[in-house]
């Protein structure tokens, strides 16, 4: 765009011919023309070079990257592709590099390092379990996060209006606010019957300590005068804490909220390895324990598959909420 | 004119001996000493006084946002507990919140009362010519129209009572002057007590009925100088340069001894 505004700006010191040439091939276009091609190039490799081993699906896999090549090329014709297209191009060469090095030239140990044919398996034959366990793993991600969030805010809200709610809750929340939730497993899985509670309860501990702490020091840093103007119309506590103290608070709620996640990701991780007999986490350990290292890859796929979605969703609420602010960071 | 059991009949108010003082790492800061003061129900007084000096203060009684340490404080003969919907206050500083919009803005008193009512909230808009701003957020404004908003936002409750601290200090001299006649209709036809705070001795003289003149911290009452026009008088009017100098004389001749 800004190359062609200066070549236009510049008509008879470039001329005509340098114009159109320069339009025709400039590095976006170039790199969006050579996003399909690279995938192309990808499958060819796969589908006609000879595995060096026994592998499955291969020829699945070519199909597939044949398929993304062609699906690219298409996009490119219609103009779109364009920040990505670098990235595009960089991934086709990387998973033919990832195929060349392990699937026909076997360079790496087996079978720790797996090849992309072996992990296409994994999804062609096992997407069942795998989607299963995805499952389970959000619904217990949900049933921690959400209640330790909404309890979380509600906590800080308190603690930031209250005297009578600061004196009692925060020499609490220094004691066990700092533990790491994951050190209470142990004891969590002896006093509550189901595991699954268990979990449910640690992994809110883990979202609900950074939130209500946040949420507390955003209350408390809310310029009294928005309190006095509300006041002045006749605004009682409840509009002051609903409608002032939690909007003037909402940045930093929300940076609690993410901190909340990662913690919870972490316990959720945790529980479903040590007790909990469901989700990606007990497929990892499950795979671990017969040395199906390619379905621990596809697992760990999915697993981050999963968090980088559930950060991209609160980070698109963030921005909705937070539209009124003058900056924010892009996830 | 206006019944005065009319519920947006305009208030009165009796200050009588208000001390007011704020606690200080070093000790109590006296700010207010022995105020006392009698406001008819429609008029406009000025305060005027060195900046520091305790305007703010009084006006943050008055709303009954604090107590004073001492002396009583009547609006139509109630005494001031709290902060009431009838008496208005419009800071400072604009303090918008930052999450509402222009409109959000203004619309609060109404929110906060459960009111609906879009065209009071449109016409307080027109009144302070922010129509194109009206989904604008507060950081997309400028310091004037910031004010203005906050001006819009205290006159859609329609106060009995409205404490006006320095509310065109941010703007150009132009807007100024717009918005001190619209100040003064507004004042006129709807028939509210004013109470305002302002550093432009003119501003004073041109919209008030009644002009009063505090020492420095801690705020005495330096003078109390009724204003008796016939007829709103002229800015060049010799009367009032005689009045601005009598004011600067009462200011320059504490400000010496002090
Ligand atoms: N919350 C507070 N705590 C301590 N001191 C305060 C507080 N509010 C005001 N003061 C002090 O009281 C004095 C009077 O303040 P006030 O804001 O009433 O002055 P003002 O007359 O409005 O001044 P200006 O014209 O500059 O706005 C000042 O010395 C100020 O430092
Ligand atoms: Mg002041």
């Amino acid at each position: 765009m800004s190359d062609a505004q200066t070549s236009l700006g510049h008509p008879r010191a470039l001329g005509t011919a340098a114009q159109t040439t320069k339009s025709r091939f400039s590095p976006t276009q170039l790199w969006r023309w050579t996003a399909g091609p690279a995938w192309l190039l990808a499958a060819l490799v796969t589908w006609k070079w000879p595995d060096a081993d026994d592998f499955p699906a291969t020829n699945e896999f070519a199909a597939l990257l044949l398929a993304v090549g062609l699906v690219l090329i298409a996009v490119a014709a219609t103009g779109r592709l364009k920040d990505r297209a670098p990235w595009t191009v960089v991934l086709g060469l990387g998973f033919g590099a990832w195929e060349l090095i392990q699937a026909k030239l076997l360079l790496l140990p087996r079978p720790f390092f797996g090849t992309p044919q072996d992990l296409l398996d994994v999804f062609l034959t096992d997407w069942k379990r795998l989607g299963d366990s995805l499952f389970h793993s959000l619904l217990l991600l949900t049933g921690g996060y959400l209640p330790g969030s909404i309890l979380g805010i509600i906590i800080g809200l308190a603690l930031g209006r209250s005297h009578h709610v600061r004196y009692w809750v925060r020499p609490v929340m220094r004691v066990i606010g700092p533990l790491p939730p994951v050190a209470l497993l142990p004891l969590a899985f002896v006093v509550i019957p189901s595991t699954r509670w268990a979990g449910e309860a640690l992994m809110a501990l883990a979202a609900g300590f950074p939130v209500a702490v946040l949420t507390w020091s955003g209350v408390s840093a809310v310029d009294p005068a928005y309190y006095d103007v509300a006041r002045t119309m006749g605004a009682k506590n409840r509009f002051l804490v609903l409608r002032v103290a939690l909007p003037a608070a909402t940045p930093q709620i929300f940076v609690g909220l993410f901190m909340g996640l990662g913690a919870s990701f972490a316990m959720l991780v945790v529980a479903e390895m040590l007790g909990v007999k469901s989700g990606l986490g007990f497929y990892m350990q499950w795979a671990q324990g017969w040395a199906a290292y390619p379905n621990m890859y596809a697992a760990l796929f999915v697993m981050s598959l999963m968090c980088t979605t559930l950060m991209t969703v609160l980070f698109k609420v963030r921005d909705h909420l937070l539209k009124w602010q003058k900056d924010g960071l892009k996830w | 004119m206006v019944n005065s059991t009319h519920p947006e009949a305009p208030l009165g108010l009796t200050l009588s001996h208000i001390h007011h003082s704020y606690d200080m790492p070093s000790g109590s800061r006296l700010v207010l000493e022995n105020v006392s003061l009698d406001v008819e129900p429609g008029e406009f007084v000025a305060l005027i006084g060195p900046s520091g000096c305790g305007k703010s203060t009084l006006l943050r009684l008055v709303a009954g946002l604090e107590a004073p340490d001492a002396g009583t404080l009547l609006a139509d003969d109630t005494p001031i507990t709290e902060p009431d919907p009838s008496r208005i206050i419009m800071f400072q500083d604009p303090t918008l919140y930052p999450w509402r919009t222009v409109r959000g803005n203004i619309s609060l008193g109404l929110d906060i009362r459960k009111e609906k009512d879009p065209e009071a909230i449109d016409a307080a808009i027109r009144l302070v010519g922010l129509q194109e701003f009206a989904a604008a957020w507060p950081h997309q404004l400028s310091g004037g129209m910031a004010q203005r908003v906050a001006l819009a936002r205290a006159l859609i409750n329609n106060p009995r009572l409205l404490l006006l601290d320095e509310p065109l200090g941010k703007l150009d001299s132009l807007t100024r002057l717009a918005m001190q006649a619209e100040l003064y209709r507004l004042w006129k036809s709807q028939g509210f007590t004013a109470l305002m705070v302002t550093h432009d001795i003119e501003e004073a003289l041109l919209l008030a009925t009644r002009v009063i003149v505090f020492s420095p911290r801690p705020a005495r009452i330096l003078a109390n100088i009724p204003l008796e026009w016939p007829s709103p008088p002229h800015r060049e009017d010799p009367r009032l340069q005689e009045l601005r100098a009598e004011i600067l004389r009462h200011l320059e001749a504490v400000m010496a001894s002090g």
